[in-house]
């Protein structure tokens, strides 16, 4: 254990943790409305992350039903990563409308809709896998212009490295992070976001309309899941149709960790998952994936609630 | 009266039961994971066994009869090939089943297979003890014990000067861990010093920490033992952070899709291969040409072995009808899974991956394995994998 990589560490740490945490927000948004988990959040998130890929690179690779063809255009990878967003949103209604709103309509149990949610997940990602295969994918790596791919510092005789698009996915999930802030607290439509998560009921009682703001809350889900996807996929390629899968479990982990249906939850509990991977020694690499829930199993022993979650007082 | 009537008609058909003719096209079972994570190997297999089933048949199949592949999803768990197992065996009828993809999965799904008396040839699985399970298990895939020495010794051919080595090895992973430890004796005694070792697992991708690891250890060769989505990314963050020098690759490496997770960066990488896609013999040749003709790529090593999988079954069918007199088609499919499996083993087999030789207990002896060098294409999703002269 050294200065250096500690830092080291702490850089990746903060970068990974980042996009945890707008990818768990994607949960939470849908959790605090509805008061279930959209298991179909992984999916949007892998399906986000080929949008994104479709638009910048627009070639597809050699299996699957779209092998050998290429798009006409390409966007620079900022627009991709804005319209991959936006399609992923797209997609999120679509799982609204399939797995959620006719469960809700004929008043059937909320859990039912877990089931539905699951469903739909495993049609959406073998859909991609008909259409591209299961081969790999990755971003070229002249995708961000003419940046160098890495930055890399000696300090006494040790080395420090810090890649690029880390800095990038750091920069993008702080941004996100505060636009959503500001959207949630400053504006009208957040507000009545707010109103319909604390009690449907008087929500539309008041004039607001529940079924929209159930909409926009799935759009806003799936673009956040889309654009954590995209920036995974930017840092390690798309390893699949199936990768999101893992980063979906993981996910439950941070919400249920940082409390569940608390955005603040959502975002530090990200960012401790995250340090915790990144400072755990490579010779144990191979336990990264416990490392989110053995977190969460110790917190949980201390606060049931999770780190941020407000306690449910039962009157009786 | 009327009882034994009944009894005599139930034996009747009880007799037909047993006695069902193997029919014509004879079926041919692939069991290989088309789903989930083992996809991207299983989608390599189905193409490769597609390949055969065309290729084979238009050679005359078995004496004139051609074979038909019935192909079943294994997904990547046990319970998803012991499905297809029985699906295959009972459903479908086949005379042999090819498969399952993965090491674990065979332990759990061959003893069926072996308990039903059908001979199971897995393309893929490299653990120890596969050919173990039973009388009816085979293997194609060798293990790597000859190659890793090599792939050092051209690499060094090319830098003579290499002194400090880092060896980097997927610790979840059986198979890398195996190749680990004869790459690490290798490095010992050609009189080299392992600066480091780092540990990685086939699931990361984020491999900074390791990295800067190797680039403070000051090594001029990096030798890795993982597959190819963590290795191709550890590749590409090895070169993204500025280390220069040799890069060699276990036979995880030995696939197209590195060239898609780590793009020029690639470019370099020495590969220790069980199978390459020019490598100069008859079968290869025709197997080769005949897979860019239909999917417009060189094959992948897990394509050839699917292939070598198809050949030998049919290479045993045929040696059971010539040294039955008998047509296979017509033969009861009881009686015709036990002599297939008496003739795939014990006996040698001209393949894409060169001649191979199935003992008694339907272990795999390969004669060949190559060394290439990686060189993608200006795309940066495509390349080749070009031989390194001995």
């Amino acid at each position: 254990m050294n200065f250096v990589f500690l830092l080291q560490s702490f850089i990746n740490g903060l970068s990974i943790g980042s996009v945890y945490a707008i990818f768990a927000l994607g949960y939470t948004l849908v959790f605090s409305i509805l008061g279930i988990i959209n298991f179909a959040h992984g999916a949007v998130f892998t399906l986000g992350a080929y949008c994104t890929y479709a638009l910048a690179v627009g070639d597809f690779g050699l299996n699957g039903l779209l092998a050998g063809m290429s798009l006409p255009f390409r966007l620079p990878f900022p627009l991709a990563l804005l319209g991959g967003s936006l399609l992923a949103g797209g997609i999120g209604v679509l799982v609204e409308r399939l797995a959620f709103r006719p469960l809700r309509a004929k008043g059937a149990d909320p859990l039912l809709a877990l089931v539905s949610s699951l469903g739909v997940a495993l049609i959406l990602v073998n859909c991609l896998q008909f259409l591209v295969g299961a081969e790999i994918y990755s971003f070229p790596s002249g995708i961000f212009g003419s940046l160098p791919p890495a930055m890399v510092f000696k300090m006494d005789g040790k080395v420090l490295a810090v890649r690029t698009v880390q800095i990038i996915i750091l920069v993008v999930s702080l941004a996100m992070l505060l636009a959503l802030a500001w959207f949630m607290n400053r504006t009208r439509m957040g507000k009545a976001l707010q109103a319909t998560a604390e009690n449907p009921e008087t929500a539309s009682l008041l004039g607001i309309n529940v079924d929209r703001y159930i909409l926009s809350t799935f759009f806003i889900s799936g673009a956040l899941g889309g654009l954590s996807g995209t920036l995974i996929g930017a840092s390690f390629g798309l390893a699949g149709p199936y990768f999101g899968v893992s980063y979906g479990l993981k996910g439950l982990a941070v919400i249920v960790l940082g409390g569940l249906g608390s955005i603040p939850g959502a975002v530090l509990g990200g960012l401790v998952i995250g340090l915790g991977e990144a400072f755990l020694p490579p010779d144990y690499s191979s336990m990264k994936e416990a490392v989110a829930f053995v977190m969460l199993f110790v917190i949980l022993l201390a606060r049931p609630q999770g780190l941020l979650g407000r306690q449910t007082i039962q009157k009786v | 009266m009327r009882p034994f009537i009944i009894l005599l008609a139930g034996l009747f058909l009880a007799n037909t039961a047993l006695a069902e003719p193997v029919g014509n096209p004879i079926p041919v079972g692939i069991a290989v994971g088309q789903t989930t994570n083992v996809a991207l190997f299983g989608e390599e297999q189905v193409n490769g066994a597609k390949v055969a089933e065309k290729l084979l048949n238009e050679k005359g199949g078995v004496g004139g009869t051609p074979i038909r592949l019935a192909f079943q999803d294994t997904g990547g768990d046990e319970a998803g090939a012991i499905n297809a197992f029985q699906n295959l065996i009972s459903r479908d009828k086949v005379v042999a089943i090819i498969g399952p993809t993965l090491s674990q999965q065979a332990f759990a799904a061959n003893p069926i297979a072996n308990q039903a008396k059908v001979p199971v040839v897995g393309p893929s699985n490299t653990a120890k003890g596969i050919a173990q399970i039973g009388e009816y298990v085979s293997r194609i895939s060798a293990p790597m014990t000859l190659v890793a020495p090599n792939a050092l010794k051209r690499a060094l051919k090319l830098n003579p000067n290499v002194k400090n080595v880092a060896v980097v090895y997927a610790q979840d992973d059986a198979f890398n861990v195996s190749e680990t430890g004869i790459f690490q004796e290798a490095i010992k005694s050609m009189g080299l010093n392992i600066a480091t070792i780092q540990k990685t697992s086939v699931k990361d991708t984020d491999f900074t920490t390791q990295v800067t690891a190797i680039l403070g250890a000051g090594v001029d060769m990096v030798v890795m033992s993982c597959l190819a989505a963590d290795g191709g990314n550890m590749v590409k963050q090895l070169r993204q952070l500025g280390y220069e020098g040799i890069i060699v690759g276990g036979n995880g490496f030995n696939s197209p899709n590195m060239y898609p997770v780590c793009g020029q960066e690639c470019t370099g990488v020495i590969v220790a291969q069980a199978y390459s896609p020019k490598a100069d013999n008859a079968e290869n040749k025709a197997f080769s040409a005949a897979f860019k003709d239909m999917f417009k790529k060189d094959p992948a090593q897990f394509s050839a072995q699917a292939y070598t999988s198809v050949k030998v079954v049919v290479d045993a069918l045929n040696e059971v009808e010539k040294s039955s007199g008998k047509k296979v088609a017509e033969m009861d499919t009881a009686e015709l899974r036990t002599a297939l499996n008496a003739a795939i083993v014990s006996s040698s087999y001209d393949t894409p991956l060169g001649e191979i030789v199935l003992d008694a207990d339907g272990e795999i002896t390969q004669k060949t394995f190559y060394v290439s060098q990686i060189k993608v294409a200006d795309d940066g999703k495509t390349g080749t994998m070009e031989l390194l002269p001995e």
